[in-house]
């Protein structure tokens, strides 16, 4: 018999399961990474003065998008996880909806409105304020549901304790302090995220590396460049991120000693509803309705909801299938990566460096990595490479490190005299696993699964690379009716989606309310 | 949330099941970067004529995504797609010059003229587009519409034109094909010349076209089928095919390229030789797309100039290829880099 005490022991299996599953992950974008770390000796540059710009407005980008994520995603976290306030699951649904819709058509959105307004609006948009507008609408989001999250992992005892030694503003501060750090690292996420995303850069004429890339894939079809390119980016990201990651990894481990199993009990305050509900209120209007708006006008000279439904009935079994196989395969990854690197905090560093650094690679790369491999493999393995299970695949492997580092912060935050009491007790490895360890990681990999699912249904580069041919996504679909298609088509199309997509978070938010998740 | 779990496993495992669908009879897989919404249509009448079963997927400038032709180079040891219907004669020569196209002389190209296709039978050219200047009819008046690519350098519409991203798609051939025709320094005089009357790069065709049409700009560069969309849309726009009297107008060709080693390639050369039929040109050219037959004689609606009343560029579109090369990583960049500032 196994003990569960090896769950708290160095030894030489972390390491291994570390390397392996890393391993995985890194393996569809070897092949390019290689062909580029191998031309790095023959080239005299990297990619020339405009790259360097477009790095240094993409780090600037960055930087302000996971700000602003972190200013306002925090804030409404905790709120929305400690007090009652009516429409609750509508409100979650409709805040969480820009995760699932690609950035560009945000940016469209917003383009066509503005064009529609006045030309100075366009003039303000246009450049860096417009790109930051998008990247946050979907960046506020990621670091909203983390922070609700790491509220509802607090007992409920805590937060009554506080409130009575000072009433809500004790509360709201003292929730804040404890959910800063992985909020932190959502934004961290976010931020990174923008990095390997060209779509709003391209339509307000902003400049960033995720262009430049772009350009060298689609431009100039030369995948070395576009892969030296990747790699100067990825090491610039890991440079920058040394301090966060410093500054995460001891608290990532900071265990809770005193675990109760009461919940988080959420109270009626009117005032405090009050304000979340107009500042989600705001939130909604301006990141969300407006560019819909945008997007949406046409509707008003007709409508072709025929076509559009006709286009959901043959892409929504694809869709869905996508975002659940990529959320399964990231929750997969990520939480046996958690378990094996423990509470070493080498491992759990060089798990966090290759996390940030694989959200920093364009999702074109690593999917081209997965076609070259397919290109090269036996016809067999069609049936993992070339397939609609190669999808979900790729996409999970892109988003595993979400899931990867909620599990190093849910593991971290375990209380370690658990597994000594256990072993003193006689209880062995699998009982420990089934017993506790899982009934703890469970929550985590369902909020995990959620988010890689809704990012994953945005993910339009990958899908268009890999998916079997006839087996799209609605998103892609409409992705690519829309060039010429007329505006109604379009926008019923958008209308469609987007309704569809609200009425399932609302019924996914409802569950969760319903089981207090 | 164990049952969810549960759920999730089950539903991965049938996604994984479903992957080894069966495939149907004979079937043709078709990558296409040709609009889903004109492409689509023949795809269908295709099916129905022959019983064959089209794959298509479709890709799109506006997505400005790492696009369909990244992945045809990827998969060249073993590739998927047994046809490639390209929007434009430069991917074809690329993808004949990186050795992912076959030869194939369809019998149905008979007709067709020789300059719009590959000498070699790498590519054949068909159904064609136009680079046009869109203006919007409220700003500009009768009389006084631009003839030229080079009036988007008139003073009369400082601020007021725009073209798409000369990095992609159309846009980057209509460079290259400047660049071909006027010699180096008089297509870099063009490009610095609409900077110079603050003419705007906007990031695709169909941008222009709703800008245009909104009235943002009064005049700007697109392809002949996002003009013929605005104006069914009842948009206030018109069209002026540029250059009658002086280069000429960029004719843009669809071109059927058969994919060397592909799992299909009968049924490959059955959907070429569909595609090249006078039928199809006749069907592109009632279609929203409004495309110009190559052919001489085939039946076009009142709003579809036929080739002949057209003053053609003289490009050799082989050689725009390795023009574009050269200038997607040079000049190109350079003027994107400045606009964008």
């Amino acid at each position: 018999m196994i003990s569960c005490l090896v769950l708290e022991r160095p030894g030489t299996w972390r390491t291994i399961g570390v390397t392996a599953l890393l391993f995985i992950a890194v393996l569809p974008a070897a092949p390019l990474v290689w062909s580029a770390l191998v031309s790095l000796a023959s080239a005299s540059v990297f990619a020339g003065n405009a790259f360097q710009n477009a790095i240094e407005n993409s780090i600037l980008l960055a930087l302000c998008v996971a700000v602003v994520s972190l200013a306002i995603g925090l804030p409404f976290g905790v709120l929305t996880a400690l007090y009652e306030f009516p429409g609750r699951s509508v409100f979650f649904a409709l805040a969480t909806l820009p995760l699932l819709v690609p950035s560009f058509l945000w940016a469209i959105g917003w383009a066509s409105l503005a064009a529609r307004l006045a030309p100075f609006v366009s003039t303000t948009l246009s450049g860096f304020p417009g790109c930051l507008v998008v990247m946050s609408t979907q960046g506020i989001p990621l670091v909203l549901l983390i922070a609700y999250a790491a509220t509802l992992a607090l007992s409920g005892s805590q937060v009554d304790a506080a409130r009575l030694a000072g009433g809500e503003r004790v509360v709201v501060r003292s929730v804040a302090r404890y959910v800063a750090s992985p909020t932190l690292l959502a934004a961290g996420l976010s931020g990174v995220l923008t990095l390997s995303d060209p779509g709003p850069g391209q339509i307000f004429g902003f400049p960033t590396a995720a262009s430049e890339i772009l350009i060298s894939f689609s431009a100039r079809y030369d995948f070395v460049l576009a892969g030296r390119q990747c790699v100067m980016l990825t090491a610039l990201v890991l440079a920058l991120a040394a301090p966060l990651v410093f500054f995460s990894i001891p608290r990532l481990a900071s265990e809770v000693l005193v675990r109760q199993s009461r919940k988080v009990r959420r109270i009626q305050h009117q005032r405090l509803a009050g304000v979340v509900v107009a500042a989600l209120g705001i939130f909604v209007f301006i990141g969300i309705l407006v560019p819909l708006l945008g997007l949406m006008l046409p509707l008003v000279g007709g409508t072709a909801f025929f076509r559009a439904w006709n286009e959901l009935s043959h892409t929504a079994g694809n869709t869905l299938g996508y975002a659940i196989g990529a959320g399964t395969i990231a929750t997969f990854l990520g939480l046996p990566l958690a378990l094996c690197a423990g509470r070493n905090d080498q491992l759990r560093a060089v798990c966090f460096g290759v996390a940030l650094g694989l959200l920093s690679l364009p999702p074109a790369f690593t999917a081209l990595g997965i076609v070259q491999l397919a290109a090269a493999a036996p016809a067999w393995a069609d049936l993992f490479l070339r397939s609609r299970f190669t999808v979900c695949m790729a996409l999970g492997l892109r988003f595993f490190p979400v899931v990867a580092v909620l599990g190093l912060r849910a593991w971290g935050a375990t209380s370690a005299t658990w597994v000594l009491v256990a072993s003193l007790h006689g209880v062995s490895l699998g009982t420990y696993l089934r017993r506790v360890t899982l009934p703890l990681l469970l929550p985590v990999g369902g909020v995990g699964l959620l988010l890689v699912a809704l990012l994953a249904t945005a993910d339009i580069s990958t899908v268009l690379l890999l998916h079997p041919p006839g087996e799209r996504s609605l998103p892609l679909a409409i992705l690519t009716v829309m060039a010429n298609a007329p505006e109604t088509l379009v926008a019923s199309l958008c209308l469609v989606y987007v309704t569809a997509a609200i009425g399932l978070l609302t019924v996914v938010w409802t569950i969760a309310e319903g089981r207090n998740v | 949330m164990k049952g969810t779990f549960v759920s999730c496993l089950v539903i991965l495992m049938g996604a994984g099941i479903c992957a080894c669908e069966q495939k149907s009879a004979q079937e043709v897989v078709v990558y296409t970067s040709v609009d889903d919404v004109f492409a689509r249509p023949i795809a269908q009448r295709f099916e129905k004529e022959t019983d064959i079963t089209v794959r298509l997927v479709p890709d799109t400038e506006e997505t400005k995504s790492t696009g369909l032709l990244n992945r045809l180079l990827a998969e060249k040891e073993r590739p998927q797609a047994d046809v490639f219907w390209s929007g434009d004669p430069v991917r074809a020569a690329i993808l004949k010059a990186k050795g992912v196209a076959a030869p194939y002389r369809s019998p149905q190209a008979d007709g067709l003229p020789p300059r719009f296709s590959d000498p070699d039978g790498h590519w054949t050219g068909f159904s064609a587009r136009a680079r046009v200047l869109m203006y919007n009819r409220n700003l500009v008046p009768e009389g006084q519409e631009p003839a030229s690519v080079m009036d988007l350098l008139d003073p009369r519409f400082k601020g007021k034109a725009c073209i798409a991203n000369p990095l992609f798609g159309t846009t980057s051939m209509h460079a290259a094909a400047l660049f071909a025709i006027l010699g180096e320094d008089k297509a870099k005089a063009f490009f610095e010349g609409f900077s110079a009357n603050d003419g705007k790069m906007l990031s695709s065709n169909g941008e222009v076209r709703r800008r245009v049409a909104t009235g943002e700009f009064a005049v700007g560069v697109t392809d002949t089928d996002d003009v013929n969309v605005a104006r069914l849309e009842g948009k206030p726009v018109g069209m002026v095919y540029p250059d009658a009297n002086g280069m000429g107008t960029l004719i843009i060709p669809n071109c059927a390229v058969l994919i060397a080693n592909g799992p299909n390639p009968d049924a490959g050369r059955r959907f070429i030789d569909y595609l090249l039929r006078p039928e199809t040109e006749q069907a592109l050219a009632e279609s929203e797309a409004a495309q110009i037959p190559l052919r001489p004689g085939v039946p076009v609606p009142e709003a579809v100039p036929s080739i002949e009343r057209l003053k053609p560029m003289a490009v050799n579109y082989t050689t725009l290829a390795g023009l574009l090369e050269t200038l997607s990583s040079g000049y190109l960049p350079e003027w994107v880099d400045q606009q964008s500032r």
